[in-house]
């Protein structure tokens, strides 16, 4: 009983590191640029067809295919940012909501176009291999995962911590005004910000490869899971999202165990519910981080 | 209006009246060749009417969103049973009428496969319909076909499709049917089975698994472990936990292939040692084998049709690969062998009209040639719509291919003990 316990939080985790990727994404956009980005998703389906055509044409593991579809996806963050976010931000947020929603809508169906909805894997050496310890197994691409998350949300902590870009973004998302007064042009500083939140999309895509399937379908199963999370960790704070997001991915894997297998949701979502009736503005109090 | 013009520019002086002239008489050319082009391509239609009308055949497959993986495997086998009726002389009692496609995509969605359906038979004089390979799907349009009064043939195996229903015709295994042999499947394996079923929980899972859960006990099996889940998961990690904790050394999984493929390599990294019997789905298509490797081989599930059932099914398997690269597989390998019925039927109604045909149908008997490719061989519809001679295969992966190996009759190698 206790084993599977253990095991449990191990899976949990584990899957929770993909879910913050996500999520931190999510929630770093709405915190600076103040809009949901409802394609972000779709972002994730990117990094992992990249990844898929790196490894099945040049041979490329997932790992070092980090390095291309994460500035690939900045790349394409800042695009969008100057190309379409931009013309929508104002006083209204029906465009922006709109806007998001279209791409995500219309990256769907061109992947499908393109792509066609096969399901596509990676076959690394290390994709169906498992580190046994005792009584317990931790798959070893997802240990992988695991430690690169946690390693680039570090990353980006410090980054917005400790230079100047990242205290301007953290300055604009406190107070945009007060912040364009201070001197911080807000169209540069937004633009690193979907850049840095597309590229973590574009790692979640890398670092789901060799053991997740690709498919064009695929960024919903997780952006689903990413909003939740930004809500749980109080929207616009990184730290929250990804404490958030270790929660729900230990919550879903005990409800699987211990509620039943087609409703180790339930959990998550009841997880959602109470924190929103008792704490609204979520686990991570009101203060953006 | 042109003969005012020119009549309005008849004194306006020389140089303009050539111009207008000149430009009439183009307008004029352009008339009198868009009307003989116009006549020519009407022409045409009477005289290919003459011959014989071709006879329409529905196809209703997801061919976008989910399950299009499959759907388009099937078109492109529909495609080809079409052509194979069509080249060997069309249907002989109507004048070697050709018969006609017509694809209708219903989006892996059952929403609008209701009214893909619909639009389907009002906007076409249909005789027959096959489709849609997904249960849930097939469900909705087989309503909309009974009431159109439009026979529908499909490899769907839920048993509801014969419930109350007289215009659809199901000529292969049930799913009841497929329980009982992947039931005695298990017992290939070991003397004492413990069997953990895990099954989506969609109305081809939960039909499928709840048939599994009747029969058990009457094939001397023992369940432990009866776990629904919901499709689409991130991680099959819990699952498998559960499946480890519960001691069984069978698994059936009732799944489509992108969650298969995820408990596949989740059992391979638990290090659990367990027969795994697939069923059909997902798992009995070639992507499978493309996306899980080598460890696919030795996996067991079960089909309502297979490529070396028979010398017609291995023909009909040559052609398919020629063109698609990949081996044919159950759903549309079958969907062959459900084309060459309704051309059975329609010979033998001779009349394209719905109703004869599905009056054919009924009474359809074959045991010979391309409409009797179903295991066991031979193809009789009862009442219900029910091929009474229907049966399912046990088959099981070996060498990156699909061998039947269950039960003895229609086995074609032997089964691999992993």
């Amino acid at each position: 009983m206790v084993e599977t316990v253990i095991q449990a939080v191990i899976n949990g985790l584990l899957i929770g590191g993909i879910y913050a990727l996500v999520s931190i994404g999510v929630t770093l956009i709405f915190g600076v640029v103040k809009i949901v980005n409802f394609a972000q998703g779709e972002f994730v389906m990117i990094g992992m067809y990249i990844t898929f055509f790196l490894f099945s044409y040049l041979g490329i593991d997932p790992l070092l295919s980090l390095f291309v579809s994460m500035p690939v996806l900045f790349t394409i963050g800042v695009l969008v940012q100057h190309f379409l976010i931009r013309r929508v931000l104002g006083p209204n947020d029906m465009p922006q909501i709109f806007l998001t929603f279209a791409l995500s809508l219309l990256l769907l169906n061109l992947s499908l176009l393109l792509f066609s909805a096969n399901y596509r894997t990676v076959h690394t050496f290390y994709s169906d291999e498992a580190f046994h310890f005792g009584a317990f197994y931790v798959p070893v691409a997802k240990l992988i995962a695991f430690v690169v998350a946690m390693g680039l949300s570090g990353v980006l902590w410090a980054f917005l911590h400790t230079t100047d870009l990242g205290k301007a973004m953290r300055a604009a998302s406190q107070n945009r005004d007060v912040a364009t007064l201070m001197g911080i042009n807000p169209n540069r500083v937004f633009a690193v910000a979907f850049g840095a939140a597309l590229a973590l999309a574009g790692a979640a895509g890398s670092l789901l490869m060799p053991f997740y399937s690709a498919y064009p379908f695929v960024g919903q199963i997780f952006v689903l899971m990413a909003f939740v999370a930004v809500v749980l960790g109080t929207l616009g704070n990184v730290v929250g999202a990804l404490i958030a997001s270790l929660m729900m991915g230990i919550a879903e894997s005990l409800g699987i165990q211990f509620v039943g297998a087609d409703s180790g949701l339930i959990v998550v979502f009841a997880m959602l519910l109470l924190t929103l009736a008792f704490k609204p503005s979520g686990l991570g109090g009101g203060r953006v981080r | 209006m042109n003969r005012d013009r020119t009549r309005a520019a008849s004194g306006t002086g020389l140089v303009t009246e050539r111009i207008l002239s000149k430009r009439q008489s183009r307008r004029k050319f352009l008339k009198q060749a868009g009307a003989a082009l116009a006549a020519g391509a009407f022409g045409a239609v009477p005289l290919r009417g003459y011959a014989a009308d071709a006879i329409n055949i529905g196809g209703l497959y997801p061919t976008t969103g989910s399950m299009a993986q499959i759907g388009v495997g099937c078109v492109a086998a529909a495609k080809l049973a079409v052509e194979m009726i069509n080249e060997a002389g069309g249907i002989k009692s109507l004048g070697g009428a050709k018969l006609n496609l017509i694809i209708s995509d219903v989006q892996s969605d059952t929403t609008v496969t209701r009214t893909e359906t619909d639009r389907l038979i009002t906007s076409n004089k249909l005789s027959a319909i096959h489709g849609c390979f997904a249960s849930a799907l097939t469900l909705i349009a087989s309503e909309v076909c009974e009431r159109a009064k439009v026979p529908i043939i499909t490899g769907s195996s839920s048993d509801q499709l014969n419930k109350g229903r007289s215009y659809t015709f199901t000529p292969f295994a049930r799913a009841s049917q497929f329980a009982k042999a992947q039931l005695q499947m298990s017992k290939l394996v070991g003397d004492q089975p413990k069997v953990a079923v895990i099954f989506e929980n969609t109305a081809f899972g939960t039909a499928t698994s709840n048939g599994l859960k009747e029969l058990a006990p009457g094939e001397g099996v023992e369940i432990v472990m009866f776990e629904p889940y919901s499709a689409g998961f991130t991680d099959a990690s819990p699952l498998i936990n559960k499946v480890k904790a519960s001691g069984a050394n069978a698994l059936f999984s009732v799944s489509y292939l992108n969650d298969l493929i995820l408990i596949v390599r989740t059992v391979k990294q638990v290090g659990l040692n367990i027969a795994i019997n697939g069923g059909s789905g997902g798992f009995v298509i070639p992507d499978f084998y493309k996306n899980v490797g080598k460890l696919a081989e030795g996996l067991q599930g079960v089909a309502h049709w297979n490529h070396d059932m028979d010398a017609n099914a291995e023909k009909v398997n040559a052609e398919y690969k020629k063109r698609t690269g990949e081996f044919l597989f159950e759903y549309a390998g079958g969907l062959v062998a459900q084309t060459f019925m309704i051309a059975d039927a329609l010979e033998r109604a001779a009349s394209s009209d719905p109703q004869k045909v599905r009056e054919a149908l009924s009474a359809l008997d074959v045991s010979s040639g391309f409409a009797a490719m179903a295991p066991g061989g031979k193809v009789k519809f009862g009442p219900d719509g029910k091929n009474i001679y229907g049966r399912p295969l046990g088959v099981q992966w070996q060498n990156g291919d699909l061998a039947s190996v269950f039960p003895k009759e229609d086995a074609r190698a032997a089964l691999m003990k992993s």
